[in-house]
């Protein structure tokens, strides 16, 4: 109890989390409960990119490979084998297999050069799993894509909803660990100065592919949950799309931040949602992505370090007026 | 023979094109350090800016000159307003040129419509020779030779004039041109006008090359172009020439023999590449 006292911010986090636990229960909104769970669900894909692009300073275009991956994984198990349990955890295996095996090529392939190949390697490479994802009928069943059935636990949508939350917690707790670990300090020590790491000692090449190995495997798992969540699974898991969702969500949200990228992810899944809506008014917000394109932008140039980073900014600044106080909340 | 002859125009002319994306990409690299992610959408508005004012005058010169004049335009705000303020951090640049890339292809959709655009190469070009019984196509033949043309008029201004030797300076070393009183901020922005105008007129080719356009084929070229660019070695002009043609035929005959794996040969060349020889085919800084 006196860890919750002491630390406000963990008691928010709490206060949310028991919020969104509860939401079902009271308020019963088919179309909410399934935004919700999308939300979950890009929330673990953006914390994931974080994990990369804020805590190691690596840019990935090619987050969507991983995150099609795990689609399609859960999708054949599904679709070839009888949809049970025991197979959903082989999807999982498999899934968290081949991401770990695929980021870990890349990694070695280019992260000891500058950080534009590893962003132009996975780009291209994601574009490979695109193609390979709509010539390989046989088993992909190319553009059209295919349906699956799921296992019975995650049938109804309340189950779902519950597990995906669970499931964002869970990679939000373990990302914050990880982070805060000494392999997460070297992380960030990499990002803020790479030749200075190095010097110390550091293998930074080890350190970097540890990381985008636990991002990779992360995002597969947010692809398993997104193909489950649809019961469907076609070739645009691995679009760019994909990837530049994920990257505006943590843009926008917090580089860094890990909770940044949980907001990010409802914001932008909201505007999503009420833009389509408005889309019917007037054309021009068909093309949402543009609103966010220059939003980003912006981002990027004024306010690099988005909604979380910026507020938190302000409040540290504030902290350093009264440094009598600036022990309560450090942490956050 | 036919075939291969066939294969092999066909596979000059994309190389061509693909050269003319990489090539203003290698050299904005080369001299400031900045892989520009928006350079396929700079691509793509050549392309649609081009056709479309082709289409509406009636003379495809005009479009040509159009759509190179949007790229130098466009080049010019882009250097000016998103590229400038983001000197020097990496990961920034590369987050705001993608961010560049996203707003300028959805432009495309919202002035020109989501649809793709059809666009024929004019009277003149249309048709083919036939050399005894080679069927030889009139625009690939223009389409490689605009490429070497503007192959050979980049190389003279890199090699017999002033601002080329600053260009060529800067790529080698930076901070020595600017200690010897030379304004590089000045020669950024040319470089990347010129890279600009260059990617803009290989996108009003492609259109009747191909037949159609979309707003999404900037970002096909650009991987291309990616590839070229790695292979070729970041910030060599003539490597990426090379370089393009050795991804533009190897592109050609792998579509007509296994097309499932024309795009993976050149992943995997660029993979190779990236193992053994990071700096590039042909040599030039890594």
């Amino acid at each position: 109890m006196k860890w919750i006292v002491n630390n406000r911010m963990n008691a928010i986090y709490i206060i949310i989390a028991a919020f969104l636990f509860l939401l079902p229960f009271v308020y019963e909104s088919r179309n909410m409960l399934i935004l919700l769970t999308q939300i979950f669900v890009f929330a673990i894909l953006a914390m994931s990119y974080d994990l990369l692009l804020g805590f190691t300073g690596i840019v990935s275009f090619g987050h969507a490979m991983f995150f099609g991956i795990g689609a399609y994984s859960i999708g054949i198990f599904m679709k070839r084998l009888e949809p049970t349990m025991l197979h959903f955890i082989y999807a999982v295996l498999a899934t968290i297999l081949i991401t770990a095996i695929v980021s870990f090529i890349v990694g070695l392939l280019t992260l000891r050069l500058k950080s534009h190949f590893y962003a132009m390697l996975t780009m291209a490479l994601a574009g490979l799993f695109l193609v390979l994802a709509e010539k390989w009928r046989t088993l992909t069943f190319g553009n059209d894509g295919f349906t699956f059935r799921v296992p019975e636990l995650f049938i109804d949508r309340t189950n779902f909803y519950i597990i995906c939350l669970v499931s964002m917690i869970a990679v939000f707790m373990i990302l914050k660990r990880f982070t805060n670990s000494p392999l997460g300090r070297v992380l960030q020590a990499i990002r803020e100065n790479e030749q200075r790491t190095e010097s110390l000692g550091y293998q930074v090449l080890h350190y970097k592919i540890a990381a985008s190995v636990v991002s990779g495997v992360l995002a597969g798992i947010a692809g398993i949950f997104y193909a489950m969540s649809l019961r469907y699974v076609n070739t645009s898991v691995f679009a760019m799309d994909i990837t530049l969702d994920a990257l505006l969500m943590t843009i926008i949200g917090g580089v860094g931040t890990l909770v940044g990228a949980i907001i990010g992810a409802g914001l932008i899944e909201f505007a999503h949602d009420g833009l389509t809506e408005l889309a019917k008014e007037h054309w021009i917000f068909e093309r949402w992505i543009i609103f966010f394109g220059i939003i980003y932008i912006l981002v990027v140039i004024f306010f690099p370090l988005g909604i979380v980073g910026t507020l938190r900014k302000f409040t540290w600044i504030r902290k350093k007026q009264h440094p009598a106080k600036k022990k309560e909340n450090l942490a956050g | 023979m036919e075939l291969l002859f066939n294969l092999t125009l066909n596979g000059l002319a994309t190389g061509m094109l693909i050269f003319l994306l990489a090539a203003g990409l290698t050299l904005i690299f080369g001299l400031m350090d900045v892989l520009n992610f928006a350079h396929g959408g700079l691509f793509a508005w050549g392309a649609y800016s081009g056709i479309w004012i082709y289409t509406t005058t009636g003379s495809f010169l005009i479009g040509i000159f159009g759509a190179i004049l949007t790229g130098f335009l466009l080049g010019i705000i882009t250097e000016k307003w998103i590229i400038k303020p983001v000197y020097g951090n990496h990961v920034q640049q590369i987050l705001i040129t993608l961010g560049l890339m996203l707003v300028l292809s959805e432009m495309l959709k919202v002035i020109w419509g989501p649809n793709q655009l059809t666009a024929n190469p004019p009277e003149y070009l249309k048709g083919s020779w036939e050399i005894g019984d080679i069927i030889i196509i009139k625009y690939r033949v223009f389409i490689i030779f605009v490429g070497l043309l503007v192959f050979a008029g980049v190389q003279f201004l890199l090699k017999n004039t002033k601002i080329g030797l600053v260009v060529r300076a800067g790529v080698m070393n930076k901070e020595m041109v600017q200690a010897l009183g030379i304004n590089i901020k000045k020669v950024f922005m040319f470089v990347f006008m010129i890279g600009s105008g260059m990617a803009a007129l290989g996108g009003v080719l492609f259109g009747p090359y191909s037949g159609v356009i979309h707003a999404g084929m900037g970002m096909e070229f650009a991987i291309l172009a990616f590839i070229v660019v790695v292979i070729g070695g970041m910030g060599n002009f003539t490597g990426s020439v090379m370089a393009a043609i050795l991804v533009g035929l190897s592109g050609s005959f792998m579509a007509y023999y296994v097309p499932e794996l024309s795009l993976a040969v050149n992943m995997l060349l660029m993979a190779i590449v990236l193992i053994v020889k990071p700096q590039g085919l042909f040599g030039g800084k890594g």
